[in-house]
This record gives C-alpha cells, structure tokens and sequence, in this order.
C-alpha cells in the first residue's frame, strides 16, 4: 500500500488559492471570486463543516451606530483601543474591520442566516469589559455550511482533505504549495499568483484539563501548519507570544464564556462568594483576560473550585441562555445534563481551560504579520482571519476574510503569469510528505506531540520567565532529533505526524517571541514573573521572523493610541 | 466514548464520514464507524448531518467524573 501512496501527482493552477476553508477562509474565496478571481480553497477537512464553528456559533460582535453613545465606530475603536492596547493596530483594525462590517453583516443575512430574532429585532448581550452590548445572539447553526454553499455557487474550485505541507518563493515572491490528500494519498503541486493563508490558531500545544488533546474550547485540527510554513519562507509573525486561556465547564473544554457572562452569569469561589469585583471594576463583564486571572488567583488561594451561578436569572432567560449554548457547542447542553445540572440550577463547576497559542483579545490575530491590505511582508502571500496577527473571532473573520480576498483578486490581476515552482523541490517534497508511512519502526505522533505538551505546559503554560523560556527553548531544541524517526501507519496518522511537527516548530516561535516581550501584558496570557508589571514601553508588536537555519530573529514594532 | 454510531439505524449516507473535521470516523462495512473516538471534539456536526437519528453522544468517564 505505502508503494502507491503519493505517486499520483496533481499539478494545479490558480489566481488566489485560499489555504483554510473556516470562517475567514471561505469569505475570502467569495471576495475573490466576485472580484473576478479563479479560486482554489484548500482545506485539510471539509468546509461544510471545518474550523472554529464547524458545530455553530452564536454571536457576532458589532457596533450598529443605533444612536447610543457607546454604539458608535469611534466608541467601539476606544474599545478596541482600551481592550486590546499593544496588540490590535487601530489603523489595520479600521479598514479589515469597520470598513467592512456592514457588508458583512448583509452578506450574513442574504446567505440565510439571519442575526435577528424573530421579530426582526437585535438581542445584544454585554460582557468582554464592553462599554455597551456589542454582542448579537443569534443561531449560527447553519452558518458554516451556508457559506461553504456560497463558495460552491461562486464557482470557486475546492480541495477537501487536503494538508498543505509547505509554501514556495520564487525569487522570494509567492509561487505556491504542496499538500497531500489525507484520504487518498495524492500529492499536489499548486502554482497560484496570491496565496491567503486562513488556517487559525495553534492548538494541542498544551496540556488539557482532562488529558485528553482534543477536549479542546478551540478547534483541535487547527495545528499552526501554516504559521510554521510561512515562517519558514520568511514571513513575519505577530502576536504569537500570547498564551490565550478562557474559563470553561469542568470536564468539557467548550465555548460558553459569552453566553453565561453576557446573560449574567457570576463568578463564585469555593466559598460561595461573588469575587470578579475584586479584579476589575466591571466584575464578571470584565476582559476575558481578568477573568482568567481572577479565577487562577481564588484557585491558588485556596478558595477554589469555582462555579458560575446563574440561579438568579429569569426563567426565560435561563431558556435563552441553555439554547445559546447549544448552538455554539452541539453537545455542551445534554453534557451538563450529563454532569446532573439542571436549568432551575445548581452552580455549574467551571475551570480555568487548556492554554492555546491564539490571540490575547477578541480584537486582533496571532500569527502572520499583515498590513492593511492583509499582506504579509512576502509578496503574494496574504492572511486573513485567526491565523493572521490583526483579525480573530466570528465578527473579524466575516468581515476582514473578505478584505483579504479582495486585495488577493488585486494583487493576482496584475500578474501576467504564474510564477514557476521547482520540480526537484517538490520531488524531495513528496518525498519528506510521505516519509513516516516508510518508517517500520518509530515514534507515533501523539508520543511527540505530547512531549511538546508537557515542555510548553511546564516552561509557559502560561507563566513564564527568561529561564524557564531559554530552558524551553533548549528542551524543543532537543526534541528535533525525533522529527525523523516519526512513523505513520496510515493517512491519518501521517496527518497526526506533520501536526505534531508543526506544534512543536510553532511552540518554538512562542518561545522565542515571549522572551523577547520583557514586561507582562494581558495577564495571564503574557505573565513574565520576572517583568511583572505592564509597561508602556512594550505597548506594541513583538515582530518575529526566521533567522538562519535554525534561529529566530525579534523586533518591536511600537503601536500608537491616541489616550 | 463520545461519538457512538448506531449500526442498525445508520443507512450508509457517508455525510458524517465526509464532513468530520477531526477525520474520527470512516466506512466499514457499509456503515459509518468512530474509528479513532479519542480524537473526537464533541462538535455535534456528525449528528446535525445525519438525517435518521443515528448517532448519539456518550461522554467519557473522565468528563463527567472530575
């Protein structure tokens, strides 16, 4: 069998080859197509049914200029500006975001999802350290298949199950890829003129609250393959020095933070007492960050576990709330049924979720350093969504995705030809792809994985310090000697395998970039313990970039706010 | 245990096989199977594309129990 795996070869061609078919993804392939682009989305599952909401979501974040005062786009980037200060770049933040709310809001409708309740009206909740309620409920149920039903009627070209496994420069502009078909075995070879890479965050780096890797808030499959990648030709990295965390149920790691908050929800210790005030003046509305924090300090304290108590509420809005939950996490409600809790209510155990790599707010990206065009620094090559260092979170995706699928359809108009990829580069390619299956003996890919698991946990999971990063640093460093001996017995398992490679390349660009952050900024997603404090002198991008064979090379970008 | 198949009510449609975006499930036999269960991610999209009810949630001993 491992024989004939990999020796079809499909060679394709596309102007603007979208790699990431979730949110963000498939509204750039339908801003590029409409631009008049030909459209390649690649996606290493199904985009029915892949990315962050591949099981729904529920809310949307937007200002909607209603007359309030907090309601407006000034109001909502002081928000941004408040919340996300030293992360989001404002300018950026303007043009993928506010320039494009209002058509993505109508994009939303007319593919048949409508933000409304029923009698036409918006139900907005308040949380996040919000100045007012930005959040729209609303059932998403169907949003991720009725986009992927959008892209189809586009006429956009798709690959399913298809991993991308390395991007290429041609004079050091963007020529394409490689990528391997999971189910079949079949390598391909792209050429595109303008490359969007869309594949999220990175997950399965750290330890989870019940062992399990995939009892994950975020999507499991995003894997940072493309981070790594781009890193690898050269594009800058942003953002990525943050160590995102939420609060979730205990034992299911799933969406719900906004929901319980925004309805009302309230944080309770082990002693039964209401303590979010004690943090931040907004209590259980405060930035998901201080949340965090407030529950890991009455955890260490002693005072743990803790609950959310929704007892107070309405009976009605207890049934909006369970509904809500359901269609952000399919199976989060008949899970705490499971658990013996009810709707009238018992405090529901909450906990303090697994690290990912992702970013610090709901407001801004990790991952591919990108301009207000969504361009990286490599000519061609271009970010949108959770994988870039400017968008994340259902609002930015829908809105920002389709930005960079514009500037993608422009910037491929302009090329005349397609820029050539090197066979013997994707000879030796097909070669690295499809090594593991070759290997008799090895190490599977969930012992590897979890190797990198236990370093990032220990060393910056989320605290961490000069020694404990130079010591990570030294211990993945390490680890690259096993990257060879990895074995797969099957597709699948080669997919597990170029993940767990991936997780681990990409937990070293966090390393690096959180060494060279000397302040704590989002506590706890960045806590140094040795530069406790938040300092203004950080208030900007720490840039990352390859260096060498091996090394990582820093800088800082400063960002500016006008308060 | 958290995606689990009912073999006698599933028809062979594949939708699940198709669209499970942790590649947990495939065909055996003619019917769907949860070949790798440990790498489900409990998103329910198996469930929601199945037209006859026959796939259900069983969560594992550990998510309930802690």
């Amino acid at each position: 069998m491992a024989a004939v795996i990999g020796s079809e070869v499909h060679h394709l061609k596309a102007d603007v080859a979208v790699i990431g078919g979730g949110t963000a993804g498939l509204n750039t392939a339908i801003a590029a197509a409409e631009a008049g682009a030909d459209v390649l989305v690649v996606d290493k599952a199904h985009i029915v049914r892949s990315g962050a909401i591949a099981g729904g979501i529920d809310h949307f974040f937007a200002y909607l200029e209603s007359g309030e005062p907090w309601d407006t786009r000034d109001a909502y980037l002081a928000y941004v500006a408040k919340v996300a200060r030293g992360a989001s770049n404002l300018r950026i933040h303007e043009k993928v975001f506010c320039e494009e709310l209002t058509a993505a809001m109508a994009r939303t409708e007319r593919m048949g999802v409508s933000l409304r309740q029923q009698d036409g009206s918006y139900l907005r909740t308040q949380a996040l350290g919000q100045p007012g309620p930005y959040a729209i409920n609303f059932d998403g149920k169907f949003l991720k298949p009725k986009m992927a039903m959008e892209v189809k009627r586009k006429h956009c070209r798709i690959l399913n199950r298809v991993q991308v496994s390395n991007l290429y420069l041609h004079q050091g502009e963007i020529a394409g890829f490689a990528g391997y078909d999971m189910r079949s075995g079949d390598f391909y070879a792209i050429e595109a003129k303008a490359v969007v890479i869309a594949t999220g965050n990175t997950n399965r780096m750290f330890k989870t609250q019940t062992g399990n890797p995939f009892n994950l808030w975020y999507c499991p499959a995003n894997t940072g393959d493309l981070h790594r990648a781009a890193f690898d030709v050269g594009a800058e990295l942003a953002n990525v020095e943050y160590v995102r965390l939420t609060i979730v149920p205990k034992g299911m790691s799933a969406p719900g933070f906004n929901a319980f908050f925004g309805m009302g929800g309230k944080l309770v210790n082990g002693l039964g007492q209401e303590f979010m005030n004690a943090y931040h003046p907004m209590g259980d509305k405060a930035p998901r960050n201080v949340m965090v924090w407030g529950a890991l300090q009455e955890v260490r304290a002693g005072r743990g576990p803790i609950y959310v108590d929704v007892r107070h509420l309405k009976a009605a809005d207890l049934e909006h709330l369970f509904s809500m939950l359901g269609i952000d996490k399919d199976t989060l409600p008949e899970f705490l049924r499971a658990k013996g809790y009810n709707r009238e209510g018992t405090m529901i155990e909450m906990t303090v979720s697994e690290p990912m790599q992702a970013r610090p707010s709901e407001l801004c990206g990790s991952g591919i350093k990108i301009d207000e065009t969504c361009a990286s620094n490599i000519s061609g090559l271009f970010a949108a969504g959770d994988a870039s260092d400017q968008m994340g979170c259902l609002h930015m995706c829908m809105a920002g995705g389709f930005a960079a699928g514009k500037h993608a359809a422009r910037y491929a108009a302009k090329l005349a030809h397609h820029r050539p990829l090197q066979a013997n580069a994707l000879e030796e390619e097909r070669k690295r792809v499809f090594a593991p299956l070759l290997r008799n003996t090895g190490i599977a890919p969930g012992e590897f994985e979890g190797i990198v698991r236990i370093i990032a946990t220990d060393h910056f999971g989320p605290y961490k310090s000069e020694v404990s990063l130079t010591s990570a640093i030294a211990k993945l460093d390490a680890l690259d000697q096993y990257r060879d001996q990895l074995r797969a017995g099957n597709l699948h398992e080669l997919m597990r395998c170029h993940e767990a490679v991936n997780i681990h390349a990409v937990a070293k660009i966090v390393a690096h970039a959180a060494l060279a952050r000397k302040e704590s900024r989002f506590v706890p997603y960045h806590y140094r313990s040795d530069y406790p404090e938040t300092n203004e002198d950080w208030c900007g991008l720490v840039v990352v970039r390859r260096d060498g064979e091996n090394g990582v090379a820093t800088r800082f970008e400063r960002l500016h706010y006008d308060a | 245990m958290p995606a689990v198949i009912d073999k006698a009510r599933c028809n062979g449609c594949e939708l699940c096989v198709l669209y499970c975006p942790l590649d947990v499930l495939a065909m055996e036999d003619g019917v769907a199977v949860v070949r790798y269960p440990d790498e489900c991610w409990h998103c329910g999209a198996c469930r929601q594309d199945c037209a006859l009810d026959a796939v259900t949630f069983e969560f594992s001993p550990v998510m309930l129990a802690i």
